[in-house]
């Protein structure tokens, strides 16, 4: 079976066309998944399940971003269990819409950081720094304790923020934020 | 069945809404036993929802009392919680699948994986696997103060809000008790040393008005104006003569202004250095009463800034900014003083540019600062760069990667340029304006003045020493904001040296311990069950008797879930150590619970042979002796020869004195290994522990090593850890951990027999190594 994931968009899938679905050389096998053969389903308790065509159903699937940060939409790993990888799905957009539904919905359980979109107001007490945020998964309130160490920044401008409870929250470009939720961050961290 | 005796808390109060809503439920129950609140709705968002245990179901309720999920218990097999990225979900495994029942944020990830261990427990004791049922005594691991409720980074910090910065001060102060009398002479020295620097531009005011100008048209002083030093000089003749006094008192006054200087700065140096250094030695001497947990939660790099980057902060700023602190306050004030008392009307115009200079020197510093902070940390980047390509420089040109590290400096470099001309910039800026304004205090002061010697109101004299004090009143005020900063950083560094000194010393023998001078070696576990934090135990309820003499293999699957079974087999030895006590059940060495047993002597008696030897800078025959440095030579060589060392050390041109350096890195790994195995020897503990001696060597090395720990053993109590079952051929029984639960014990041939899970691992061994053969002969 050939792969139709031909479309060359970056550097990860520029052999792409060359490449068998199932490759089992040097003792190792992987697999990438066509899309069109792929079916997620609810089952009656909400649990994933995917439907390979003509091959078999698993009954529940975990799904893993490869690249979460540079390509979240794409490169998606979907195992069996925490240990058995099915296969990678390079583009999940090509999948069947009720069945990308699905998918993003597991992904959203999977990766839960929120992205920060507004900051409102960091106050600083005694070394602890309260944030205000707006997410997209709503507004949150947390505690910050060193900055330096619980904010880092990955190239070029994105920063990760640990609270106090362990939770991280993200912010992809610092430099798109508007300019008070800038100026906020600006004036506690000098970026 | 009774539940009411397993319910010590609830946890979250369930709204009166919802517990109605859940009763007109066709399910019937008669009590919730407890609910746990969420705070991610089911939609991903920011929510609340609750997950209801009562006592023939589970619910999980949205915020508004609609119900998501209810699994009676008959119908649950399992349950877990599953840590995602950033989150947690409660998921349960039922007749009817796997259900993803409830998410939630890391914020109740304690709590949830509490529940999950509740509940996990509560279904095994419904089936029968459990004799007592759980008892819920969640406790909330969030450490807040007690006085203010401010929540701390963890049980060892001191609350921020309740220790005063001032307080801090005074308790820095406190280190100079034993140096009293010397902080005093110091403060005399401060406050002579300023008046004297009051001293020359009144001398200046003589020498116009007294002097020069005396023979100038006698000019009277303006309103009669006078002070009786210039009297005195008024009445010298000639005025040659006079002058020459005049500058010859005031040669002494800057030669005795400069003695004073001096004095003053030797005895600053002296005080703050053996202050800093008194409390660097308390904070290292405090540092090695710390229990092992402290050290766990924090990284090394985090406690050795303690000591050295926070101490030498503190020390920095004791020696220079404390006494420029005290001396620039003291003349201010004094400075500020004389020009009030000279002429307060002209003093009153001199007060016009303050707040200038504060307000738009605050600004500025704090605009430096931060421009500087980011040059610093462009620049600090820049380093990363050349540390990684240059440690890295095999790898980069075996890749010929020369040209993208050139670029990757060249972009960091040209960034870090940027940065520090843009500070370089706002400082050429800014300063000037800043001077400026300092500037216009004493054109102020000469036209004002001006106007009021040319309406012969005052002397000229006064003028020029008003002028001279002016500019020795303002330079204090410029450096006022950067070095309260300076004071303010400093103070946070002290905070945190005081935080390890505050901190917690691991319980040390209080008297009541019991003195076990002669250990036998006898180990019991009684159901003992432990994790690092409490709800996510990482041994359970483990049961193994160790007899005097014993050694006992502890296997682990190496594979699936690696990295906590290996955690589990050196949690058991952070437990013989008594680095962390168990959090329920029992451990007993001798029959003794080993909380109850003097730390000394429970130390002295175990010995740890680690997977990476930790050896310390010194000679190799300080390291066989650490533990016993009055050991003798003979002891040493003996101890040496039994663990295969001696052979090797004799090789070396320095024999016994070779210098092991840093960490042991002139020596190979063998090497270390037996060096530590004869410090073992040396030491000869009842209670031995080895993880995993043989590792990364050569056969012929390991053959060596082997034998070596063969002649360590012999009649200790040993708790040996391997990842390869060969290396535990010698032990009288194995003892098998599977996710934190002891699964089977016995000896090599009953596990194989027993074709359990222990069978399994030697099988799946077996072939690894059959394919690391076969892949060997392939490289031939």
């Amino acid at each position: 079976m050939q792969s139709k994931n031909t479309e060359k968009q970056d550097k990860f899938s520029q052999n792409e066309a060359d490449r068998s679905e199932t490759e089992e050389q040097n003792g190792f096998t992987h697999r990438y998944l066509e899309a069109s053969t792929l079916t997620f389903t609810r089952s009656q308790v909400g649990t994933a399940r995917l439907e390979i065509c003509n091959e078999v159903c698993h009954l529940r699937v975990v799904v893993r971003r490869l690249m979460p940060l540079s390509h979240p939409e794409k490169y998606i790993s979907i195992a069996a269990d925490e240990e058995t990888e099915i296969g990678i799905l390079v583009n999940p957009s090509e999948l069947k819409p009720e069945s990308l539904i699905i998918l993003n919905e597991e992904l959203d359980k999977r990766y839960f950081t929120p992205r920060i979109q507004k900051i409102y107001r960091v106050k600083e007490q005694f070394g602890v720094h309260e944030w205000e945020v707006e997410t997209e998964r709503g507004r949150a309130t947390f505690l910050v304790r060193g900055l330096n160490q619980n904010i880092k920044q990955t190239p070029p401008a994105r920063l990760f923020i640990t609270d106090v409870r362990g939770n991280r929250y993200d912010i992809p470009d610092y430099r798109e934020l508007d300019a008070q939720s800038f100026h906020q961050i600006q004036r506690q961290r000098h970026l | 069945m009774s539940t009411a005796d397993t319910q010590t808390g609830t946890l979250d109060t369930l709204p009166k809404s919802i517990e109605e809503t859940l009763k007109t439920l066709e399910i019937q129950f008669e009590e919730i036993r407890f609910a746990v609140r969420s705070d991610v709705s089911s939609s991903g968002k920011y929510g609340e929802e609750w997950f209801v245990l009562t006592d023939v179901a589970i619910f999980t309720v949205t915020g508004t009392g609609d119900v998501l999920h209810y699994f009676p218990y008959e119908s649950v097999l399992g349950i877990r919680a599953e840590i995602v990225v950033d989150a947690g979900i409660l998921v349960l495994e039922t007749q009817e699948g796997t259900v993803d029942l409830i998410r939630y944020s890391n914020s109740c990830a304690a709590k949830f994986g509490f529940v999950a261990k509740f509940i996990g427990d509560e279904i095994e004791y419904r089936n029968g696997k459990r004799d007592e049922a759980p008892i819920w005594d969640y406790k909330i691991e969030d450490h807040s103060c007690n006085t203010c409720g401010l929540s701390l980074a963890d049980e060892f910090s001191p609350c921020p809000a309740c220790t005063k910065k001032h307080r801090i001060m005074l308790r820095i102060l406190s280190y100079m008790r034993p140096y009293r009398g010397k902080a005093l002479l110091f403060v005399l020295l401060v406050i002579v040393g300023t008046l004297i620097s009051l001293v020359p531009p009144y001398f200046s005011r003589i020498l116009i008005d007294d002097i020069l100008l005396l023979n100038d048209a006698a000019a009277p002083t303006p309103d009669g104006q006078t002070t009786w030093l210039g009297d005195i000089f008024r009445t010298i003749q000639p005025a040659a003569m006079a002058l020459s006094i005049a500058i010859g008192a005031l040669l002494a006054t800057y030669l005795i202004r400069e003695i004073f200087t001096i004095l003053q700065s030797r005895l600053s140096a002296w005080l703050t250095l053996r202050i800093a250094a008194n409390i660097r030695a308390h904070v290292y001497k405090h540092l090695h009463n710390l229990s092992i947990r402290f050290f766990d939660k924090r990284t090394t790099g985090t406690v050795i800034s303690h000591i050295t980057e926070d101490s030498e902060r503190l020390q920095d700023f004791m020696l220079e900014g404390l006494s420029f602190l005290g001396t620039e306050l003291f003349l201010l004030f004094g400075i500020g003083g004389m020009l009030f008392w000279m002429n307060w009307q002209l003093a009153c115009f001199i007060l016009i540019p303050i707040p200038i200079i504060i307000v738009g020197g605050g600004w500025f510093w704090r605009k430096v600062r931060s421009m500087w902070h980011r040059a610093w940390r462009r620049r600090s980047k820049l380093f990363d760069v050349v540390n990684d390509s240059v440690s890295g420089i095999r790898v980069v040109r075996a890749f010929g990667q020369q040209r993208s590290e050139v670029s990757r400096f060249g972009d960091a470099n040209i960034d870090t340029r940027d940065h520090e001309t843009r500070a370089e910039m706002i400082w050429a800026t800014y300063y000037p304006p800043l001077m400026f304004a300092v500037q216009m205090g004493s054109l102020i002061v000469w036209y004002v003045g001006g106007l009021d010697v040319i309406g012969g109101g005052m002397t000229l004299g006064t003028l020029i020493t008003f002028n001279a004090y002016l500019t020795m009143f303002y330079g204090p005020l410029r450096y006022i904001s950067p070095l309260i900063n300076w004071a303010s950083r400093s103070m946070t560094a002290a905070e945190r040296l005081f935080e390890v000194i505050d901190s917690q010393p691991e319980q040390v023998d209080d008297g009541n311990l019991k003195a076990m001078p002669n250990i036998l070696g006898e180990v019991k576990f009684r159901n003992m069950t432990f994790g690092y934090d409490s709800h996510k135990p990482v041994l359970r309820d483990i049961n193994l008797h160790v007899k005097p003499g014993e050694m006992i293999g502890l296997v682990g699957h190496s594979g699936a879930g690696k990295s906590t079974l290996i955690k589990g087999k050196s949690t058991l030895i952070n437990l013989i150590c008594r680095f962390y006590t168990p959090d329920s059940g029992k451990l007993e060495i001798d029959g003794e619970d080993i909380r109850q047993i003097n730390l000394k002597d429970l130390r002295r008696q175990i010995g740890v042979v680690l997977q990476e030897p930790y050896l310390f800078s010194g000679t190799i025959a300080e390291n066989i002796s650490y533990a016993h440095p009055d050991a003798t030579m003979e002891e040493i060589i003996t101890a040496a020869k039994a663990a295969n060392a001696h052979e090797f050390i004799i090789k070396f041109p320095d024999g016994y004195d070779t210098e092991v350096g840093e960490r042991g890195g002139s020596l190979s790994g063998g090497e270390r290994q037996r060096i530590s195995i004869a410090r073992a020897i040396l030491h000869n503990p009842r209670i031995l522990i080895l993880d995993e001696a043989t590792s990364s060597v050569d056969v012929e090395t390991e053959k060596k090593i082997q034998q070596a720990i063969d002649r360590l053993v012999q009649n200790r109590t040993t708790f040996a850890i391997a990842h390869r079952l060969s290396t535990l051929r010698n032990a009288d029984r194995l003892f098998v951990i599977e996710k934190g639960k002891g699964v089977e014990c016995g000896s090599h041939e009953e596990l194989m027999k027993k074709k359990g899970i222990y069978y399994k691992l030697v099988e799946t061994q077996r072939e690894a190594a059959n394919v690391r053969a076969e892949a060997q002969i392939v490289e031939r």
